[in-house]
């Protein structure tokens, strides 16, 4: 037994041994990539790459906050992330001469609030936020707005996703205010309205969504529009709907943390990326909307008019880009516990 | 003899080294965070505090360790009765496959416990296995809604948990000498009060390392709730979860985290005191 | 207690453990890639296995972590639970409470508290890391099901061995070790399932050169689980159960004392 273990140990140092160099550490969510890109990657530019994953953003954050040498050269946050990030300088400024295929972004998805000029971060995809609805067991035409989740008709029935922001965001705008409100007053009422949606809540959830929505047990509630998009090619009743209110953008962004290993490596990765070719091709692999305009234009007519992944200019006027909240996060945290505490 | 102090000296050292190192320092580390102050930018101030404990005075947070601590204490006991006769049937079996028996506990288990969870609500969907055949069977008529409730949690823990009890038991009772229980037939005690009497006392340290190994984790765990429970109400384990890691509030994360430790520390302090059993180490027996 | 009672009774349980795994396999060959119901009957899904090099990596790193560090942890467990038993020492009830509250703490504080160490330490994250954290959070497991048995020893065996002459280190490698047996091996298959199945220390505690499966599956858990996992976790299964029963039925049985 003692042999079989100090043989094991051997085996692990051997394996640890050799350090590779010619490496670049990529964090990102998972599934947000096809193994087929990173191999082509590979074969182009002779950089091995060491994929790891995350499943929110707060999991990374909490991570390279408590230990700034974790080694990761490209790290993917959300928007109000990639803004707190740089406001703590933990993010490396990006030098967009090393980014010859950065004309290729949309420019209505740049130079937001979050990063203005996009000094930090670099697009990946962009996601919405909106009502997924099943039309044979409910009617869409009654799905105008984010107001009629409050109808008593949908008792026990709705999926909110479990995250504070685009919760609160949702009651927000039902009330009128921005869904990135810091008024700890308009927040207040916002709890208060989500108070009265409670008994109509089945569930709050962010993954597993798409089975749910499949074998449909659940009929309605408030989802990504990629995650309805697949889930509706297995089960075509599924609808995606823009409230009138509005509804909440948050586009994942690539970016270098501080203390990279690997920098040169991360600009080749992020160039790589914004190949027209290869965005398409992660767009199309992975069914989250392309924020790179020269890849969009090379989609399929098929997914271009599917309102769901790509809403015409006049409903994405409604939207807004989700931004960090600085000091008013502790009141939202506050409120969300109180939430879910049922206090 | 001088060798004796030797060896206990180094593996008393041994042991210690390595709990000091990752086990000693990092708590310190927790217990000084947790009087420390928050900060919105930087996760804490170096400042001394009692803010993070007086926050937690409020009642709501009591709510939320007795609704934590209701589910871990019913799963414990469910766990224990439907362990109980398993293990012991098992550590009484005279076969030589037992310790394959053994295995095959614990060999489910080595399935990632996400996935095992993702076949659990495959069967309590809606159209799920349970509800197909229960519908078919004609036994009920509309389809139960059990998931997303307090007792698709308890399921869920139980099925997750149940070898952290089997094996303690079963180690335990492995031992048992069958002369005491002999002994009690002998003087004419029936089946019941020979379990009462013998058995159970007897079993004590097993039941107390297989309540351990559940309750405890029991109290902190949040995923499994989460998926089966659909993350409407806040356990323990899930408010330090959200103190951590979406409110970036480590100082108040921490606190909770202490204050758990100190209840269920209080707890075993309290059953100790009132039996005087269990495994802790027997002051009138000196060294041995 | 009749015979029929208790094998019905084994088989109950056994059952309730294995449905779920069960319906795993079945659902491996589910011609579907979202949908939890039954869709027909494909093996697609082995196929992708096949060709994902990156999963199987990812598995034995698990592997080869979940040995080494049940290993070392049933090492150092069962000797902590031994020293527990039998000496007094400075520090001892200081020892009882570090063990007690690795069990308690939850795993993010344990996986942030370890991290900040290490990252005070200078210690650079990746096997290592991995390898010690795992070893520290199983320990505990060890001792509590060591000592649980230890307690149910006849204590003159060790009266009698040191008036025989025996040193505390043979009556420990002739007596203590054989006598825990179950135990020890207990303490083992427990830890070796906590290694294989962690997520939230190993999270926080593993550098980006080293991935595991538990990691991988649960940031899959975002998108929605890959079918695949479903024919890993089946392989996976089906191997474990024949190396076990093979080398259960195979090998000479020990004499039980």
């Amino acid at each position: 037994m003692r042999v079989f273990c100090f043989f094991m140990l051997l085996l692990g140092l051997f394996a640890k041994a050799h350090a590779k160099d010619n490496v670049v550490n990529i964090y990102n969510w998972s599934s947000y990539i096809s193994s087929d890109i990173l191999k082509e990657f590979t074969k182009e530019t002779g950089i091995k790459v060491n994929y790891a994953t995350y499943d929110s953003n707060e999991t990374l954050y909490a991570k390279l906050k408590a230990n700034p040498h974790t080694g990761y050269d490209v790290i993917v946050p959300s928007t109000y992330f990639v803004d707190r990030m740089r406001q703590q300088g933990m993010l490396r400024p990006l030098d967009k001469s090393r980014l010859s295929n950065f004309k290729n972004l949309n420019p209505t998805l740049l130079n937001k609030s979050y990063d203005p000029g996009n000094h930090y971060s670099i697009p990946y995809f962009w996601t919405l936020t909106a009502i997924a609805v099943n039309s044979k067991i409910h009617s869409p035409q009654q799905l105008k707005n984010w107001a009629d989740f409050w109808n008593p008709h949908y008792r026990n029935q709705l999926l909110l996703l479990d995250d504070v922001h685009e919760v609160f965001s949702m009651a927000l705008m039902v009330l009128g205010y921005s869904a990135n409100d810091t008024d700890p007053e308009h927040i207040r009422k916002a709890y208060l309205k989500l108070k009265q949606l409670m008994p109509n809540v089945r569930l709050f959830n962010n993954d597993g969504v798409k089975s749910l929505f499949i074998d449909e047990d659940l009929s309605i509630g408030m989802a990504w529009n990629g995650d309805i998009y697949q889930a509706a090619q297995e089960n075509p009743a599924l609808r995606f709907l823009y409230p009138k209110e509005g509804f909440v953008i948050s586009i994942d962004s690539m970016a270098i943390p501080k203390d990279a290993l690997h920098v040169n490596n991360a600009y080749v990765f992020i160039n790589f990326i914004l190949r027209p070719d290869i965005a398409k091709k992660l767009s199309l692999a992975t069914g989250y909307p392309t924020p790179n305009l020269a890849a969009y234009r090379l989609m399929p007519k098929a997914i271009l008019n599917n309102a769901m992944i790509y809403p015409d200019a006049k409903t994405l006027q409604r939207g807004v880009v989700q931004t960090d909240v600085g000091s008013a996060e502790t009141v939202y945290q506050h409120y969300w516990e109180l939430l879910k505490i049922g206090a | 003899m001088k060798s004796d102090r030797l060896f206990k000296g180094t593996t008393i050292s041994m042991v210690w080294c390595w709990l000091f190192l990752f086990a000693l320092l990092p708590s310190v580390l927790v217990l000084i965070m947790s009087f420390l102050q928050n900060d919105p930018t930087d996760l804490f101030r170096w400042k001394f505090s009692l803010q993070n404990y007086q926050a937690l005075a409020n009642p709501i947070y009591f709510k939320v360790f007795w609704h934590s601590f209701y589910i871990a204490g019913l799963c414990s006991v469910i766990c224990l009765v439907l362990s109980y006769p398993f293990a012991y049937v098992l550590a009484r079996l005279d076969s030589k496959y037992k310790s394959l028996l053994l295995f095959l506990v614990i060999i489910p288990f080595w399935t990632s416990s996400l996935i095992r969870t993702y076949a659990i609500i495959s069967i309590l969907k809606v159209k799920g296995l349970l509800n197909t055949v229960l519908l078919s069977l004609g036994i009920i008529q509309h389809p139960l809604t059990i998931l997303y409730s307090s007792t698709a949690v308890i399921i869920g823990l139980v099925y997750s948990l149940l070898p952290f009890m089997i094996l303690p038991l079963y180690v335990n009772i492995e031992k048992l000498e069958t002369q005491y229980i002999d002994a009690a037939r002998d003087l004419g005690a029936n089946t019941l009060t020979t379990f009462l009497r013998v058995i159970l006392p007897l079993t004590l340290p097993g039941i107390m390392g297989g309540i351990i190994l559940v309750f405890l984790p029991a109290m902190s765990m949040f995923y499994i709730p989460d998926i089966l429970g659909g993350a409407k109400s806040l356990l323990v384990g899930n408010l330090i979860q959200n103190e951590f890691l979406a409110a970036h509030n480590w100082p108040l994360g921490s606190a909770v985290s202490m204050v758990l430790t100190l209840a269920m520390g209080l707890l075993l302090l309290l059953y100790r005191r009132a039996n005087k059993i269990g495994p802790y180490y027997d002051e009138s027996i000196g060294e041995i | 207690m009749n015979r029929l009672a208790k094998f019905s009774y084994l088989a109950a349980i056994y059952c309730f453990l294995y449905f779920p795994i069960i319906l795993l396999i079945i659902y491996s060959f589910n011609h579907s890639i979202y949908s939890l119901l039954w869709h027909g009957f494909t093996l697609d899904w082995y196929k992708q296995l096949g060709d994902d090099s990156d999963l199987i990596v990812v598995t034995l790193h698990s592997l080869e972590v979940g040995v080494l560090a049940a290993s070392l942890a049933t090492l150092i467990g069962t000797i902590a639970a031994t020293c527990l038993y039998r000496y007094r020492f400075f520090g001892k009830h200081l020892l009882h409470g570090l063990l007690f509250v690795l069990i308690v703490s939850p795993d993010i504080v344990m996986g942030i508290s370890l991290l900040i160490l290490f990252f005070l330490l200078n210690m650079r994250l990746g096997f290592w890391s991995l390898l010690l954290s795992h070893i520290t959070f199983c320990i505990p497991f060890v001792a509590v099901t060591v000592y649980s048995r230890l307690t149910g020893l006849d204590k003159n065996i060790f009266e009698a061995a040191r008036d025989l002459g025996a040193s505390d280190l043979i009556s420990f490698r002739r007596i203590i070790i054989p006598m825990l047996w179950p135990a020890i091996l207990a303490g083992w298959l427990l830890s070796f399932t906590l290694s294989l199945d962690d997520v939230i220390i190993s999270f926080f505690v593993t550098g980006p050169d080293f991935q595991i499966l538990p990691l991988y599956i649960y940031s899959l858990v975002r998108i929605g689980l890959k079918p695949e996992l479903n024919a890993l976790c089946s392989v996976m299964f089906v191997i474990t159960l024949l190396i076990v029963v093979i080398f259960q039925l195979i090998l000479p049985k020990k004499v039980n004392q």
